[in-house]
């Protein structure tokens, strides 16, 4: 398969459970390494121009170049300080006023800074659901990445917390590259400006949203979007 | 308005005898489910009321040792023997003094014989320092002929006081016997009661015996005193500037040594056999006491803090070596190692909690305890602190197998706990771009901390409470080591609380001083094992990670 997803904007991977969409985004920053099952037997994956899988890439590199969000939110059970600092600090920031000034700046570019700034030094354990989710995504988004990975990242929340998380990936893909994988078909065509469809395995379809879910050309694809199967 | 009533449902016959079945079996009026709610009851009442049982016993036991210990020291003071003691410590400090001179010269006699002079010849050049040795041990020989009488007459009199108690106690046993038997068995009795004679002890005009010397203590003091004076001034110069400073640090000695002889007169005569022996001095000869004496001719001591001290001192090295280990190869199980080798090393670890005690034991002294003995002997070696070992058995050999022990417990609750830690944390971590390190230090082991620390306190009960190996390979010296030697002094033997309870329960006559003594101890070893073992269940349920 071939796949060339653009920069700045926002790609959806979809397709029915087992197909793969989220072993391939976890290839993106090699976060398959971790598994000693899945493995990359032939085939590129080029950022920039460049294969992740040569030998001589860095993978730690990598990873602070390519964040990831994941379907369920795990925040340290640390501060929600530290949460975003950690990362910062894996970037060798040590200074205290550049370390709040990156701080206050990630949690505002994810849109939680209002509910959490009287309270940055709590738990962030004692936050909601989608308050954490938000937080991951300012943790990711802390150390500047150049793409960004979501692995379901709704997929937990209740609809008002969707909400918000689907308005952040708007704002953010003027900054940043977005990969979402989803199940929800309507979220990927509220968010996404192309669309992946895979199928077993493989990739099915790759278009325009807007093509995707109003003349695609594929049959599977049509069946699957319009809900008949999946 | 008529309603029709809707037919009655057919219910076979057979369905309802199945259905009644169930309910058939009844004995003493109860059903099936009664009785095997009773089964698993009484089998938790079962282990609940033994474990209240020992406990009790272990209490009750121990409860007799506060007066008893009372009354013990009680005989000490009324019999004089605390006086004599007295004297005695003056003379054993004096004695030190006469080891610091002969110290001294053998440091003065190797600096010689290194500046090349032959023995003759260098004894000629001591000849000073001999004639001051000879000195010093002869200004106090007043005192210990005196101390030597006294001590004479007050364990004689000790001996009359327990062979009295003793008659008391069979008079006693005698008497006892009259009521449950007839007239004539009665009579025979009350003749062999009438015939054991109960000394009774005249303790003030015994202490007198020992008080009327007092005057000639003084005598000897003011000969010791003028003695230490001349002494003083012809202590030599060596002309060496080490061994001056030794010299000058031995006179300083002397004179503080001589300045002191008024406040030994003065505890002597300040000393008063009939002053009451209070509760807290009777518990504080226990808590705080630095003997261990018994089946002594002189004075039994009860004084638990050598043991104490041994104990928590072999723990603490033992958990030193233990953590590190333990914690180490949990994280590099959990963290690192490949499932083949997690599957090797888990298993091959928990298998050393398998080894009995006792072959440990026995290992640590064939083996362990002799190897590091010669290899403390390695000349290069000599600057690590108590090297060369002076004792095969000591608190370290010990320590050792106890933190080989205690490693199965630490590796596997601390490994539980790192397993416990959310994988999605350190997956996040490694997104983030952190390396396996790091997130290991920043991440991983903060999240499981409470579950280490608890893994440690728990090895920390497991080592304190543990006998066999302290009991073969520890010394089973009673004594606080001697903490000037530094690091030196986890090479020096101890004892423990669990070797003493173990070593001296099998020969102990059951319900005497030494036996609550003992229990005592158990009570003591009791309770801070069950400190330890609720302050890690404390932090246990106190830092729990949510469950995600």
């Amino acid at each position: 398969m071939t796949l060339n997803v653009p920069e700045k904007q926002v790609t959806a991977f979809i397709g029915p459970s087992g197909c793969g969409k989220t072993t391939l985004l976890r290839c993106f920053n090699r976060m398959n390494d971790l598994v000693d099952v899945a493995r990359i037997g032939s085939g590129q994956i080029r950022i920039d121009g460049i294969n992740i899988y040569d030998p001589q890439v860095d993978v730690i590199e990598l990873r602070k170049r390519v964040g990831m969000v994941f379907q369920k939110s795990n925040p340290f059970p640390k501060s929600i300080y530290e949460n975003i600092a950690f990362g910062l600090r894996l970037h060798g920031i040590r200074q205290k006023a550049k370390l709040d000034e990156a701080v206050e700046r990630s949690l505002r570019g994810s849109a939680i800074w209002d509910e959490v700034k009287d309270r940055l030094h709590k738990s962030a354990l004692e936050l909601s659901g989608g308050q954490q989710q938000r937080l991951c995504i300012a943790r990711a988004i802390a150390v500047e990445p150049d793409v960004i990975l979501m692995d379901e990242p709704c997929s937990a929340l209740d609809p008002l917390a969707t909400t918000k998380v689907e308005e952040l990936i708007h704002e953010l893909k003027e900054k940043y590259t977005i990969v979402i994988v989803t199940h929800n078909m309507q979220q990927a065509a509220r968010v996404s400006d192309h669309t992946a469809f895979f199928y077993l395995g493989k990739l099915v379809e790759f278009a325009e949203t807007q093509k995707i879910f109003m003349n695609p050309s594929n049959p599977q694809t049509e069946a699957y979007v319009s809900g008949r199967f999946g | 308005m008529a309603t029709e009533q809707p037919p009655e449902p057919a219910v076979s016959h057979h369905v309802r005898k199945q259905l009644l079945a169930a309910r058939k079996f009844r004995l003493l009026g109860r059903d099936r489910d009664w009785w095997i709610k009773l089964f698993f009851e009484g089998n938790a009442a079962i282990s609940v009321v033994v474990l209240l049982l020992i406990v009790f016993t272990l209490f009750r036991e121990a409860a007799g040792f506060m007066p008893g210990n009372r009354h013990n020291l009680e005989i000490y003071r009324r019999a004089g023997l605390e006086y004599v003691d007295i004297l005695k410590r003056q003379t054993t400090e004096y004695a030190a003094l006469g080891r610091q001179l002969s110290a001294v010269r053998l440091a003065w006699l190797q600096r010689l014989r290194a500046e090349g002079l032959d023995l003759p010849a260098a004894n000629a050049r001591l000849a000073a320092i001999d004639a001051l040795d000879g000195r010093l041990a002869d200004a106090i020989a007043t005192h210990e002929e005196i101390r030597s009488e006294m001590t004479d007459h007050a364990s004689s009199v000790k001996e009359r006081v327990t062979v009295g108690m003793d008659m008391a106690e069979v008079r006693k046993n005698l008497l006892g016997g009259i009521a449950g038997s007839d007239a004539a068995h009665g009579a025979k009795l009350q003749a062999g009661a009438d015939a054991v004679v109960v000394e009774e002890i005249d303790f003030t005009a015994e202490v007198n015996v020992l008080t009327t010397r007092f005057p000639d203590i003084q005598a000897a003091n003011r000969v010791l005193a003028g003695e230490l004076n001349e002494i003083l001034a012809a202590l030599p110069h060596s002309g060496d500037g080490v061994i001056d400073k030794q010299l000058t640090r031995l006179g300083d000695r002397l004179a503080a040594f001589r300045k002191g002889i008024p406040e030994w007169e003065g505890e002597l005569a300040r000393w008063r056999a009939d002053r009451p022996v209070s509760f807290l001095e009777a518990f504080n000869a226990f808590a705080f006491g630095r003997e261990w004496v018994t089946a002594s001719f002189w004075q039994d001591w009860y004084g638990v803090l050598p043991l104490f001290f041994g104990s928590v001192f072999i723990s603490v090295l033992a958990l030193a070596i233990a953590i590190p280990l333990g914690i180490c190869a949990a994280l590099y199980v959990n963290q690192v190692a490949p499932r083949w080798e997690q599957g090797l090393i888990k298993p091959y670890i928990e298998f050393i909690s398998a080894i009995p005690s006792v072959v440990l034991g026995f290992f640590g002294i064939a083996m362990l305890g002799e190897t590091l003995r010669q290899f403390s002997q390695v000349a290069w070696l000599s600057w690590v602190p108590g090297f060369p070992m002076q004792e095969r058995l000591n608190g370290f050999t010990a320590a050792a197998l106890l933190a080989l022990m205690a490693i199965p417990t630490i590796f596997t609750l601390a490994e539980d706990a790192l397993q416990n830690v959310p994988k999605a944390l350190r997956e996040a971590s490694l997104a983030l771009g952190a390396t396996r390190l790091q997130t290991i230090l920043h991440i991983i082991l903060p999240a499981a901390l409470s579950g280490i620390t608890a893994a440690i306190l728990l090895g920390f009960g497991r080592v304190i409470g543990e006998t066999m190996v302290v009991l073969l390979c520890a010394g089973n010296r009673i004594a606080i080591p001697d903490l000037s030697a530094g690091l030196g002094v986890a090479f020096q033997p101890v004892h423990t609380m669990t070797g003493i309870v173990a070593q001296e329960m099998g020969e102990v006559v059951r319900g005497s001083l030494h036996y609550r003594a003992l229990f005592m101890v158990g009570c003591l070893l009791f309770l801070l094992s069950l400190g330890i073992n609720y302050g890690a269940q404390k932090i246990v349920r106190r830092y729990r990670l949510p469950q995600s």
